[in-house]
């Protein structure tokens, strides 16, 4: 258990560690969280708003009917979250048919094997620089030989981004269900 | 012509650059004959299946191509394996390794693989068999991907036919209602036939 002199020594520290104080430290601590951005909402674009606008009044016409032109709106919104994902999962394979793998190939895997080494060689155990570790075999030079092995090496990430997909999907189905049943209320009303 | 800007409106299904994008309009073509969609949201359900259906088609495409990059090497321990007797690992390992790569080209190379798997009553299929070992773990991993995008093709499928169920109950409805006089009144009233009269 920690003594009392521990517990304020912990406090006092604790205190000191509110984050990041500076503009730039703020603007990256913001993103400490950021992974890929298939969940951002993208109708910040002015391009991509009209966009959804122009695919909404497809959907509901000339309606002002506020309810309506909202799930019409969920509706065209998922529609583009989906074709994101999958210009995602292409833009994946094409990367990896194009140079091999996702990420460029690296001398140290993390962060603890840097600090391994820069210690060893302050011990002195350390007499040349390690070699840089290609975990990539050269990719198959003819089709389809080369988008099978591209897909292969991009497996992992394509699961992933098909949780996405799915949900994408999901939110979509259930806004048509609800503009269904919206545009359905509104016809009973409209012949009452 | 209506079609035609209902699509333009629908964002593009990205295709690999080793793809055909006049195969994908021949897929969503056929897919838009049986389905014949009405309206913008069933020609989004169209395009999202060919697109679920595209994928799966370049996934299978995949695993065939998986399990036969992985023949040359399955071939070639499959013959170190059934090495002759008392013949060392690295002596059979090269003579191996030229059989198994004439093998694919070679009428004799063939001949003599069959031979060779024929003295352990095996045949060429236990090749394919080895591949398919090798390649066991990425061909689950596809098998999951290609069962989860069948079940959304099938979701997406019941999803049509339920939008137009309920688009058709809507008209149901309002065709009723419209016969039972709720809506319009065919016959005229009768103090109007008399003024008109």
């Amino acid at each position: 258990m920690a003594s009392e002199r521990q517990i304020a020594a912990n406090r006092r520290n604790a205190r000191k560690s509110t984050g990041p104080r500076s503009g730039a430290g703020r603007k990256r601590a913001s993103h400490n969280a950021y992974r890929h951005g298939l969940n951002l909402n993208m109708t910040s674009t002015a391009a991509f708003a009209k966009q959804l606008d122009k695919l909404v009044r497809e959907i509901v016409g000339n309606t002002k009917d506020a309810i309506i032109l909202e799930r019409a709106r969920a509706v065209a919104q998922a529609d583009f979250d989906l074709a994101r994902v999958r210009r995602a999962k292409v833009a994946l394979i094409e990367r990896v048919s194009a140079f091999g793998e996702l990420d460029p190939p690296r001398i140290f895997s993390s962060v603890r094997q840097i600090i391994r080494f820069f210690n060893a060689v302050d011990r002195g155990q350390v007499t040349s620089f390690p070699e840089r570790v290609d975990s990539s075999a050269p990719m198959p030079p003819q089709e389809p030989y080369r988008s099978a092995e591209a897909m292969r090496r991009v497996l992992p990430e394509l699961r992933k981004l098909d949780r996405y997909e799915r949900r994408a999907a999901g939110r979509r189905d259930q806004a048509v269900r609800a503009l269904s049943v919206e545009f359905t209320l509104t016809a009973i009303s409209s012949c009452k | 012509m209506r079609r035609r800007n209902e699509l333009a409106l629908l964002p593009k299904s990205p295709l690999l650059i080793t793809e055909s994008a006049d195969e994908f309009d021949t897929l969503r073509d056929a897919f838009e004959r049986e389905i014949k969609p009405r309206g913008i949201i069933e020609q989004m359900y169209v395009h999202d299946i060919c697109s679920i259906v595209w994928e799966i088609l370049r996934l299978r495409r995949c695993k065939v191509v998986i399990i036969n990059s992985a023949y040359y090497s399955a071939l070639e321990d499959l013959l170190v394996q059934l090495r002759q007797p008392g013949q060392q690992d690295f002596s059979a390992r090269d003579g191996a390794r030229k059989l198994a790569h004439a093998w694919f080209t070679d009428k004799e190379a063939q001949k003599r693989v069959l031979e060779t798997l024929g003295r352990f009553n095996l045949d060429e299929s236990a090749i394919e068999a080895k591949a398919i070992r090798a390649s066991s773990s990425v061909l689950e991993l596809l098998d999951r991907m290609l069962t989860s995008l069948e079940s959304r093709r099938d979701k997406a499928l019941g999803c049509v036919a339920e939008y137009r169920a309920s688009l058709a109950q809507q008209l149901r409805e309002s065709a009723d209602r419209i016969l039972d006089g709720k809506v319009l009144r065919l016959e005229p009233e009768p103090n109007k036939r008399s003024t008109v009269a």
